[in-house]
């Protein structure tokens, strides 16, 4: 790689091969200015840029040709002038041609200083154009509540088209029409809300001018401030730019500078934060008197609490104590939260809210200890050759993994392989789709691991096939035929032999699970035989790997950081003398029995053998099934805390109510479901009297006389650095964030911070047999399937208090096959009544070709519908997590059965 | 008993509009009506020579009949075929002389052409591979394949000078080499075959006349750089080349020119067609590229060259039907014979598409080099209605306008870009003093507007204000200042826009203000058109007759 000398405004500077004139002259200074130019956004055919504004040209004094500095790779001896007269005069001519179509409305625009047109071409000196004016006629119906399109101001940059096309690969819009009336439009220029659109919202971080706006802007001017902080939605971990204006969050854009997000965000992580400015927010303690809530003190409260605590304590022991901790809180809350329930409380019961998503069953079966979870990170991903998703949307529940399957499809080199009986948007990306019966995975991936010994796909350096552990598991197979696959999940085993040797022969492969696969009653058994398929192909190292997606912003963290009942932080079993040495100096003495996970919590709290509870952050009376169950266990205790920023329908329930902090209102660190370490900042000073959630912690445990001596979120880290092999060694410890540096290309070079995979070794477990668990019969003809909504977020605590995803949410529906909706008389939009053996709820119908016949299929969107009552609570013995995922169900029409 | 006789009735599209399919039928059934064994009836594609059509041509006397309708066919069977007395009023006749001319190589519109790239055209059916065979077809091909290494292959067309007949004029044998020294599992060549300029129609002639000389060039060039596939991209508004295409493709596989192993060579090569949509620009090969794949056809900025990185990603080599269909006598006949045609930097010949203010216009074949005046004047038989020559715009609506004032500019690629035109695609078309030249830049001007894609600034918005202030000029509702205001977009569209389209657009608009400014100053200041074309200002008296 010789270094290419090239004279730029008659100096010379250095720079490397493949760069570009743009880039090399920004690492020296020197300004050139570019509109249809961005991070992540690569035109198709490997040009570094699209290169259609033009802006950009400079003067290649050799040829004498305008060539453009964003899509020009330097070569040795070239002569560019950045600024000459020509270039300046035809650069002034550029801007003004597109201010002679743009409105002269910048008095009124949205958009306001932040317009890049208006500061090039305030920088190129354009006053009043001396161009006859052409406006574009524009006419949009759009009524969505999220991005406004104005596209009179359009100036076909096309960097909306290209984030929709190549980054977050919707397609929603394109180029339509051609020459000077051509513009960023839907198929058929129809309204967003009918198109393909998900309002992501990236399109509107990317405009240059006021054509894409938001909507129903908070404020319309420029923010005073901008705080990098982390989405505190989902498993993904985008970071965000909060843009702060006079003490409120006044707009959410991506973080351009983020290798792995790209620059993109999801509609919650775009305009789902006015949460943080709900009017219901708590904003002081509150202690319940004679059944009434009264505003408290903090030192009231915290008194009301330990008092509390200490006499549970007292009168019952530790262990009629429990601590259910909240997979959205930081890894330092959390940290502090099972420090404060074994330390201060005494006690190991402690777990946390991914729980009832089956992934804080990370852990594996007793027998072998292993760690299960994602073994690789998400940047990794796209480059695979094959990638194998089940029981997972994606594009629904982690749509930073949904973009970059797609992506891996359109743009890189990966075949899918979807596992899904219903239609999920995936399926248009799937090479090979498999459309299993429901729940019947298990029998399926083991079908996929006997083809994949049967067909020799096997990877000797991977398996010994000499060894008793692989004999065993041959062994483990021997009963299943290709009828008996063919049979129990209706897939052609045809169909199952191809995928396993897509998956198999493949050199870089991925597999991707979700709650579909977690929330199962064979769950356990089929992230086995996950494995295991993985294992005898060798792809869990490397290039290949399993992710296991989080439905929690911070689920991965509150596990790593030990709010398990039978883990200390980083998975050392607390069981283990040797694990609880270990932390014992730093933390005094540690319970030894494994504590209860919160399912069986509730279920003591119920029989009375849990006498006080401690809740932060979490709503199980709403995101639980059987609400009444749940609400009588909570009632039954002799003393609840509840540590939330809203008055939830558990925190209602609760003794003491503490108000905390939203994310937006503390510093901390969340841990993405591929283990990336996420840095939140402080944008704003917490709402009234409410405090971090740490502060909250600390301060119970002063009163409760055993002060954990920390002083600041980073004195957690530096300890969590310590005692946590994950988290050792990778700069954790820090102040902050180290910024990434941006390079020449706007670009970072460093890779974000990923904490270390846990160490585990992984072997070959047999087989597991599917049992069959879940059969419609005559009284209950239907399975209904549970998923995510895009623009809901858990129990909703959160998304349905942004206004606008609420308003946009409301009125999820039941998804029917045409042929059944026919049978019973269905119409689309029909109001209609899911009755299962555990509970019913209403809906309106929607008729769809998405599903096969049988199979209906209503979105978990708590805040519209309580599709959770649907369900009893039955657990997987082993993780302990409920079977929320599928339900046999029976549809009623309301008008006829009155 | 006379020799065999074979009637070739022309059925290119411009004949067939002339009622040619008619002709051609009943032709068929005058001549077995009356028994004549020793006459066979086929047919040809163009001749070049449009206006004349529908025509006739009797080989190998070398007889030909213009303006043929089907009322003509009893007497041309009876007089001519059966009698041997030729139909004297159906002959050529000369504009300047008035004499009838009953010969092909007596008329001068042929007599000073040189004809490589149309050298079937005319004279075989195209539907017939054994009549491409017969005039020594697929020689070359057997000759590359079985005797010349791919090196050699390139090296001879590099020697040959052969230059990109698409109008950028980029030597073919480098283009090749860039795309054989490209490491990739796969590899295409494209024959571009979306010709789109208005009045054009070489490209379509020989599809529609010599398909199999394509062909033969198009596998000649996938030997040669190492593709084993081929795109033709054809506009779909071509409806006969493709048909004839087919055909073609169809027969050249039967007799193992295409397919696995071709000659026993073990060279693969397949060829697939491809219609374009009617999009100006997807004749810009990114665009093109991008239209194969099934996406928006808009050019991408180049580096990366389709040679390095085109179709599917991998490298492709694109070139135009006529530069294709050059490469078999290249190979044939041997560099060193072509090179001795032309100029020393333009090699070989060009061919035109005559029209306008013009006596003969049709296509031309010349070599490189050709002064305007030979083509315009012997050839094209000069201008009708005793007028002056103003000006001839070459290449196409993107082309320039060149004055009458020099008349001896040879036409090659770079005399022409050095009077403010380009070779283009190879159209030419003649204008007299009746000419706006205002209104010229503006037709023409209205069309690449139309056509710009929009996906880059200068095209999409600078194309559109320039037409805006042309509409003003030729109404007299301009300015002085608007001329400044024309010339500093039309050069910044020109430097400053993405692909060729928009860099070539403003020519018409450059050449005219560089040579007619008069023109321009006369509508702005006296509101005056002095060819008094313009509606507006068309004045009362000394109307036109």
């Amino acid at each position: 790689m010789q270094p290419i000398t090239i004279t730029l405004n008659g100096r010379e500077v250095v720079g490397e091969p493949g760069m570009t004139i743009l880039e090399l002259a920004r690492r020296e200074g020197v300004h050139i200015p570019t509109l249809c130019h961005g991070p992540h956004l690569t035109s198709v055919g490997d040009c570094p840029s699209i290169s259609t504004c033009r802006i950009c040209l400079v003067e290649d004094e050799r040829t004498g040709a305008m060539v453009t500095a964003c899509g020009t790779f330097i070569v040795p001896g070239m002569v560019i002038n950045t600024h000459s007269p020509r270039v300046l005069e035809r650069r002034r001519t550029l801007i003004e041609l597109v201010l002679a179509s743009h409105p002269d409305s910048c008095l009124i625009c949205d958009k306001g200083n932040r317009c890049q047109l208006r500061q090039i071409a305030a920088e190129l000196g354009i006053g009043l154009v001396r161009l006859q004016k052409i406006p574009q006629p524009v006419t949009i119906k759009d009524a969505n509540p999220f991005i406004k399109r104005d596209l009179s101001k359009c100036i076909l940059c096309a960097k909306c088209i290209r984030v929709c096309q190549d980054l977050v690969v919707e397609g929603a819009i394109d180029y339509f029409q051609r020459g000077f009336i051509a513009k960023p439009a839907t198929f058929g220029d129809t309204a967003l809300e009918e198109s393909e659109c998900t309002f992501c919202g990236t399109c509107v971080s990317v405009c240059p001018t006021g054509a894409l706006t938001e909507a129903e802007p908070a404020y319309t001017g420029t923010a005073g401030t901008v705080v990098r902080s982390t989405c505190p939605f989902c498993g993904c971990g985008c970071s965000i730019r909060l843009e702060v204006h006079e003490g409120r969050i006044v707009r959410s854009a991506p973080n351009k500078q983020d290798p792995v997000s790209r620059g993109t965000l999801c509609v919650k992580g775009s305009f789902g934060f006015d949460f943080v400015h709900s009017p219901d927010r708590l904003t002081a303690p509150l202690i319940k008197v004679n059944g009434d809530f009264k505003e408290a003190s903090w030192e009231e409260a915290v008194t009301a609490v330990t008092d509390g605590f200490r006499r549970l304590k007292e009168e019952y022991g530790s262990g009629s104590l429990a601590v259910f901790g909240s997979s959205k809180c930081t890894n330092e809350e959390n940290y502090l939260l099972q420090r404060f329930a074994r330390c201060v409380l005494g006690t190991n019961n402690i777990d946390n809210g991914s729980r009832l998503y089956g992934t804080a069953g990370l852990t594996g079966p007793g027998e072998t200890g292993g760690v299960y979870g994602t073994t690789n990170s998400l940047a990794v991903l796209e480059e695979a050759e094959v990638i194998l998703v089940i029981g997972a949307d994606p594009t629904k529940s982690a749509p930073l993994v949904g973009y970059a399957v797609k992506r891996a499809v359109r743009c890189g080199n990966a075949r899918l392989i979807l596992i899904d009986p219903r239609e999920s948007r995936l399926a248009l990306f799937a090479d090979l789709w498999l459309r299993p019966k429901v729940a019947t995975d298990l029998t399926l991936v083991n079908g996929l691991c006997k083809a994949v010994i049967d067909e020799s796909l096997i990877n000797e350096g991977s398996v010994d096939r000499e060894t008793a552990e692989f004999k065993a598991f041959v062994e483990s197979l021997s009963g299943l035929t290709s009828t008996v696959v063919e049979e129990t999940t209706g897939v052609p085993f045809v169909s199952v032999r191809q995928a396993a040797r897509m998956y198999g022969s493949a050199k870089r492969a991925a597999i991707l699970y979700g709650s579909g696969v977690a929330q199962q009653k064979n769950g356990t058994g089929t992230i086995e035989a996950l494995f295991n398929l993985a294992l005898l192909t060798g792809k869990i190292h490397g290039y290949s790997g399993i992710y296991a997606l989080q439905q929690e912003n911070n689920a991965q963290g509150a596990c790593d950081m030990g709010v398990l009942p039978d883990f200390l932080p980083g998975y050392h079993p607390v069981a283990d003398r040797a694990s609880r040495r270990k932390f014992k100096d730093y933390w005094g003495d540690i319970p030894e029995e494994p504590g209860l996970t919160v399912f069986e919590m509730l279920a003591a709290a119920k029989s009375g053998e849990i006498k006080g509870m401690y809740v932060v952050g979490e709503n199980p009376v709403a995101t639980f099934p059987r609400a009444e169950f749940v609400r009588e266990a909570l009632s039954s205790l002799e003393f609840l805390v509840v540590q939330d920023m809203f008055l939830t329908e558990t925190a209602k329930l609760a003794d003491v109510v503490l108000p905390a902090a939203s994310f937006a209102e503390k510093e901390g660190t969340f841990t993405s479901f591929d283990g990336r370490i996420n840095w939140l900042r402080k944008a704003l000073e917490p709402l009234g009297q409410s405090l971090p959630d740490c502060e909250i912690i600390a301060r119970l445990a002063v009163q409760m006389g055993s002060p954990m001596a920390y002083s600041s979120p980073q004195e957690v880290r530096e300890e969590i650095e310590k005692l946590i092999p994950m988290y050792r060694g990778i700069g954790y410890g820090l102040l902050e964030e180290p910024e990434y540096p941006t390079e020449y290309s706007g670009l970072a070079k460093t890779p974000p911070m990923y904490r270390k995979q846990p160490e585990r070794a992984f072997s070959l477990l047999p087989a597991r047999n599917g049992i069959l668990w879940l059969e419609p019969d005559k009284e209950y003809p239907f399975i209904l399937l549970t998923g995510s909504s895009l623009y809901d977020s858990g129990g909703g605590t959160r998304s349905s208090r942004a206004a606008r995803l609420g308003r946009f949410s409301s009125g999820a529906s039941v998804s029917i096959n045409e042929t059944d909706a026919g049978r019973l008389g269905v119409i689309d939009g029909e109001k209609v009544r899911i009755v299962s053996p555990a509970g019913e709820i209403s809906a309106a119908a929607e008729i769809t070709d998405a599903l096969p016949e049988g199979l209906l299929y209503l979105p978990f969107s708590l805040s519209a519908n309580p599709v959770s009552q649907l369900f009893d609570i039955t657990l997987d013995p082993e993780r302990k997590s409920p079977l929320v995922k599928a339900v046999k169900v029976r549809m009623e029409r309301v008008g006829n059965s009155g | 008993m006379q020799n065999k006789r074979t009637v070739f009735v022309c059925q290119g599209t411009g004949c067939l509009s002339t009622g040619s399919g008619a002709v051609y039928e009943a032709l068929k059934a005058e001549v077995a009506k009356l028994g004549l064994t020793d006459v066979e009836v086929d047919f040809t594609g163009c001749h070049g020579f449009c206006e004349q059509g529908g025509i006739v041509a009797v080989e190998p006397e070398g007889i030909f009949y213009t303006h043929v309708t089907i009322d003509d066919v009893p007497e041309i069977v009876g007089s001519h075929l059966k009698g041997g007395n030729p139909v004297e009023r159906l002959f050529y006749r000369d504009p300047a002389t008035g004499r009838a001319v009953p010969r092909y190589h007596e008329i001068n519109f042929y007599k000073k052409q040189q004809r490589v790239i149309l050298r079937n055209c005319g004279r075989i059916n195209p539907e017939k591979i054994d009549q491409y065979i017969s005039k020594g077809g697929y020689r070359a091909l057997k000759k590359a394949l079985l005797e010349m290494t791919p090196e050699q292959v390139i090296e001879e067309v590099k020697r040959s000078g052969l230059r990109g007949r698409g109008g950028a004029g980029f030597p073919t044998g480098r283009k090749w080499e860039f795309s054989r020294n490209a490491q990739a599992d796969r590899k295409y060549v494209i024959c571009n075959a979306d010709e789109g300029d208005p009045g054009a129609f070489m490209d379509r002639s020989v599809l529609e006349a010599d398909p199999h000389a394509v062909i033969e060039g198009l596998i000649t060039a996938g030997y040669a750089t190492g593709a084993n596939a081929g795109y033709i991209y054809v506009r779909a508004e071509y409806p006969l080349a493709v048909k004839r295409i087919r055909i073609a493709l169809e027969h050249a596989r039967e007799r193992g020119f295409l397919g696995r192993d071709i000659l026993g060579s073990g060279f693969d090569f397949e060829v697939y067609i491809k219609e374009g949509a009617g999009a100006f620009v997807c004749g810009e090969e990114t665009a093109l590229i991008a239209s194969i794949e099934g996406r928006r056809g808009m050019p991408r900025p180049r580096p990366p060259y389709p040679a390095q990185s085109g179709l599917q990603g991998k490298p492709t080599t694109i070139n135009n039907v006529k530069t294709l269909a050059s490469v078999p006598p290249i190979i044939e006949q041997g560099a060193d014979w072509f090179s001795t045609i032309g100029t020393p930097k333009s090699k070989g010949t060009t061919v035109l598409a005559l029209s306008g203010k013009i006596l003969n216009s049709g296509l031309v074949e010349v070599p490189m080099g050709t002064p305007l005046s030979t083509i315009i004047f012997d050839i094209g038989g000069g201008i009708p209605g005793g007028k002056r020559l103003k000006a001839v715009q070459t290449g196409g609506p993107s082309g320039g306008c060149i004055p009458a004032k020099i008349p001896d500019t040879p036409v090659d690629y770079e005399t022409l870009t050095m009077v403010g035109s380009i070779m283009g695609s190879g159209g030419m078309v003649v204008m007299d003093e009746d000419t706006c030249m205002v209104e010229v830049a503006r037709y023409f001007l209205s069309f690449t507007q139309a056509e710009s894609c929009g996906k880059c600034a200068p095209c999409r918005l600078g194309t559109r204000q320039m037409l805006e202030i042309l509409a003003r000029i030729t109404q007299g509702k301009a300015q002085e200042s608007d001329l400044d205001t024309l010339f500093t977009i039309a050069k910044t569209v020109k430097e400053c826009s993405l692909c060729g389209l928009g860099q070539t657009c403003p020519n018409p608009v450059l050449s005219t203000l560089r040579y007619f400014k008069s023109e321009y100053e006369a509508h702005i200041n006296k509101k005056r058109c002095p060819a008094n074309q313009c509606r507006f200002l068309r004045r009362k008296t000394g109307k036109k007759t």
